[in-house]
């Protein structure tokens, strides 16, 4: 190791980044986060349990704050950085206030932001009182208020929609988001939980229950909760006199079009990638992959690595993951940096 | 790959029409026909997709291809960017271009659309003009058609038409030579024969089946076998 | 309801509306139908706003209905349309105006295939070369005219002699507005406010003083289908879907419906006739069904234009009690009167519908 430690800049807070951030503190690195919001956590600060086991998301919260509280990297919070210059030595990051910092490697993990369901107007989002998003039901389970209709009853009928904003070349995002459907079948579940009495419908077209338990979370929802599962995709959700909701699909099970009402309607919005990361992407010199997330340099040998040398991405920038995934890859592009710098240093040596 | 696929395959359409289907089901949620017919243009487009050269064929002598409408409220929807419409138009196309459109009910009908509709083009240059909507084959469209079947003239002089004057104007005569024009355009781009071939397996069939087919023109028994047969099998 | 998010959707879909020098091709539905309509259009246009319009003698049907009923061939549609550019050209207008709602479609349709399949755009010429001699140009604007009449909505607005609310009560009339399948549902870029929420009736109801009902079934097809109304053998396909629509705005009890495309306000108005004759149903409180008016008969009635000189008389659900709302006058002994004051006679009534 040199007198002075390799600098590494992590743009992104969030769990990739802080995640990240404490393995490489760990090792001795130079570190420093820069977080564009006022607080690190990224979208964590807006979930309510974790699937599949309804871990809180706090607890994942405190896990990294431990970690990066025992392995000190710098974390700058309202830093928010507009480009990437990248050189043969030292990468230039520059942030919106002016201030150009120099890093060895770079580490992008400015993670996802929540497809816009206001563009898929067919459902109504922000028309129709009693649409809403996954993200504002979690925020509704959190603030630990019952859920109610805008008029103030109890919803007796439930649905969630699946791939709101995935799987949609009419929104222009063709790829799935994968973590939506688990997303379904556990709010469904804390939504039955809270309502007894509530029928709940999902409407899906692929049930994707990729993870360790997710397929017993799903027989669980039918089981134990008596959730009702219908394959077909929503086509159309109008708006009934009473402010409940009249939903179209067809039941492709028995190929019959199906028209019902509904109190309250759920969309299980997607993720597209974190606003700016384009504009960064392109001034680091970097290939955009389905969905214009950040590309890795190989699916399989290298998902970490981009085209240019020394920059790293990590997290949901570059795919769609669930949080458990989101930390492996941290952790793996920690592992990749290491490589990259120790390689650089003994060139530098020679 | 067989050869009914290919000639699908042929058509501007279909091309644009059928691209992925993932039997999401939205263009049957929404679809019009599907709600009042034995009908689901997403088993359509699944079954087509497979390439299958028995089902594709199955389908162009089937009813089933006849009940659409063409609202194109499947295309609005569809995420893989298809249209059942469109692959309907294609296959309504290619099962008259073949002769299996007689062996429906429902295909039989593209005989009488040709003669009411089709010659009306050639003969006066409207689709639909009040002239051959007649009361007795309209009766839905009530007793003030009638009164305004018996008074057209009159009426249309009322509303500022130039009802078969010359020169501009709603309902006017349209010039021979405009028809003729528009004549050589039906012959250039292939429809005087797609109504003949319409002609010729319409005659054949009627033959089969008996039925007194005339040259030209509505007034012949087989015009008003499948403008009216109906055998109350196509809903659900 | 949240209207902001509605206005936010209009707001994304813009689409550029000509001002001035239009070249004017007629519908088949409306001309046969509603031929009062086009003639107020025109009024309007011309007299009103004081526009240029053109029309061309030697234009036809654009074959639509052939087409959609699959016995004319796409590029005998396309070649017909093409020369319809032809004529323009020729005229010296880069701007057409269809008024049928499915020629409007198909337009948009065709110089779509032809901006993606460029070797279609030159097939077509050299078939209408060889059928008739002529070349056209691509026009540098399509829209349907109620687009124009949108745009024009507030300067129709200042000139109007009536506004869309009722005189008694002095609230604004509730109003069902029915688009046109082929308007926006195949490109929802070329309809004012896209496929879900388009805004072009609702744009004039608002101007005029209406207020537009959402329910259930707005989108819902009128269920012309074409063949499926043509043919006798289908129009129970045709009725149903009408009455589909009819259910779910009656508890919204709409004072009157309009339609921008002529097929569409021909079967609403119909329909209801129909199934009061099969079923002793109206859907509204008084036996006489919900009037149906064409925007152009809208528009004309916001003008303050006679009634018979609109062509009302020529609905089969009387419009007399949307008159009388509007504080309309008009002589009932004119109704059924020819140009010169014949009398032509009067229809029947029907068994069950009060007309």
């Amino acid at each position: 190791m040199t007198k002075t430690p390799q600098h590494i800049i992590i743009i992104g807070g969030g769990p990739a980044g802080l995640e990240a951030a404490s393995c490489l503190g760990e090792v001795g690195y130079k570190v420093t986060l820069l977080e564009k919001e006022e607080q690190t956590g990224g979208k964590l600060r807006l979930w309510y349990k974790l699937f599949p086991g309804f871990r809180p998301s706090g607890e994942v919260r405190e896990y990294l704050a431990n970690g990066h509280k025992m392995n000190q990297p710098e974390i700058v919070t309202k830093a928010e950085v507009i480009r990437v210059d990248p050189e043969t030595d030292h990468h230039q990051v520059v942030l919106a206030d002016g201030q150009t910092l120099k890093a060895d490697a770079v580490l992008i993990a400015t993670g996802f932001q929540v497809f816009n369901a206001e563009k898929k107007e067919e459902y109504g989002y922000k028309i129709y009182d009693n649409v809403i998003t996954s993200v504002d039901l979690e925020a509704q389970f959190k603030s630990g208020n019952p859920v109610k209709t805008v008029a103030g009853a109890t919803p007796q009928r439930i649905a969630f929609i699946h791939c709101v904003g995935s799987r949609d070349k009419k929104v222009g995002n063709i790829y799935c988001s994968r973590v939506c459907c688990i997303t379904g079948v556990k709010q469904a579940i804390e939504m039955k939980e809270h309502l007894p009495k509530a029928e709940i419908f999902n409407f899906y077209m692929d049930m994707r229950m990729f993870g360790q338990n997710f397929e017993e979370l799903y027989i669980e929802a039918q089981q134990k909760w008596g959730i009702t599962f219908i394959r077909g995709r929503v086509s159309e959700i109008a708006e009934n006199m009473d402010g409940s909701l009249q939903l179209k699909a067809e039941d492709t099970l028995s190929g019959r079009p199906m028209k019902m009402n509904f109190d309250l309607v759920v969309l299980l919005v997607g993720m597209v990638p974190a606003t700016g990361t384009e504009a960064l992407g392109k001034s680091a010199g970097l290939a955009f992959s389905s969905g214009n997330f950040l590309a890795s340099n190989d699916t399989h040998f290298n998902q970490n690595e981009t085209h240019t040398p020394g920059i790293f991405v990590t997290g949901t920038c570059r795919e769609p993951l669930s949080v458990a995934e989101t930390l492996t890859d941290a952790r793996a592009a920690t592992v990749r940096i290491i490589s990259w710098l120790r390689e650089k240093e003994m060139k530098s040596n020679n | 790959m067989g050869k009914l696929y290919d000639r699908l395959n042929q058509d501007i359409r279909f091309i644009e029409g059928l691209n992925g289907c993932m039997n999401c089901g939205v263009c049957t949620a929404i679809c019009p026909a599907a709600e009042f017919y034995h009908y689901d243009p997403r088993v359509i487009c699944d079954t087509v997709q497979s390439k299958d050269e028995k089902l594709i064929e199955a389908l162009l002598r089937s009813e089933t291809i006849w009940y659409c409408g063409e609202c194109m409220s499947c295309k609005t929807r569809c995420p893989r960017n298809n249209t059942p419409g469109f692959v309907i138009m294609a296959l309504r196309k290619l099962s008259q271009e073949l002769g299996y459109f007689t062996d429906s009910e429902k295909g039989r009908q593209q005989f009488a659309i040709k003669r009411a509709i089709g010659e009306n083009i050639l003969r006066t240059g409207y689709c639909v003009h009040p002239d051959i909507v007649s009361p007795q084959m309209h009766p839905e469209q009530g007793p003030v058609w009638d009164w305004i079947s018996r008074n057209t003239p009159e009426i249309m002089e009322k509303m500022g038409s130039n009802y078969k004057q010359e020169g501009i104007g709603g309902l006017r005569t349209i010039d021979p030579e405009v028809l003729e024009e528009i004549n050589q355009i039906f012959e250039v781009t292939g429809c005087k024969t797609m109504f003949d071939t319409i002609e010729k397996y319409s005659k054949e069939k009627a033959d089969e089946l008996g039925i007194e087919i005339s040259d030209e023109g509505i007034g012949n028994e087989y015009f008003m076998t499948v403008f009216t047969d109906n055998d109350g099998t196509h809903n659900i | 309801m949240v209207l902001e998010g509605k206005k936010r959707v209009w707001e994304d879909y813009q689409k550029e509306i000509a001002d001035d020098h239009y070249f004017y091709v007629r519908s088949c539905i409306r001309q046969t139908f509603f031929p009062g309509s086009e003639t107020t259009f025109l009024r309007i246009m011309r007299n009103d706003l004081g526009k240029d319009v053109f029309e061309d003698a030697r234009h036809t049907t654009c074959t639509g209905i052939g087409y959609h009923t699959d016995i004319v061939p796409l590029d005998t549609t396309m070649t017909v349309i093409a020369r319809h550019f032809a004529l323009m050209t020729e005229a010296g207008y880069t701007k057409i105006i269809p008024s049928c709602v499915t020629s409007f479609g198909l337009y948009t349709e065709v110089l779509e295939t032809w901006k993606q399949f460029p070797e279609t755009e030159a097939k077509i010429r050299e078939y209408l070369w060889k059928a008739t001699k002529r070349e056209f140009t691509i026009p540098e604007n399509l829209v349907h005219t109620s687009d124009i009449i949108y745009k024009f909505r507030n300067q129709i607005k200042e000139k109007s002699k009536v506004s869309l609310i009722n005189k008694k009560t002095g609230l604004p009339l509730q109003v069902v507005e029915h688009i046109g399948c082929h308007y926006a549902k195949m490109f929802p870029t070329s309809g004012v406010g896209g496929a879900e929420f388009p805004s072009v009736l609702s744009g004039m109801i608002e101007s005029w003083g209406g207020s537009v009902i959402d329910y259930p079934e707005r989108r819902h097809c009128c269920g012309f289908g074409f063949r499926q109304y043509l043919v006798m053998a289908n129009r129970g396909y045709s009725v149903s879907n009408s009455k589909k629509k009819f259910e779910s705005m009656q508890p919204y009890q709409p004072d009157f419906i309009v339609a921008n495309c002529p097929g569409c306000s021909m079967f609403l108005d119909r329909w209801q006739y129909t199934i009061a004759e099969l079923e002793g149903i109206t859907y509204d409180k008084n036996g006489m069904g919900i009037p149906v008016l064409t925007y152009e008969e809208m528009a004309g009635l916001v003008m303050g234009y006679s009634p018979w000189e609109l062509g009302l008389q020529m609905h089969q659900v009387s419009v007399e009690p949307l008159l009388d709302k509007l504080g309309i006058e008009y002589k009932k002994e004119e109704k059924y009167l020819g140009a010169h004051g014949q009398n032509l006679g009067e229809p029947q009534k029907p068994q069950f519908l009060i007309v």
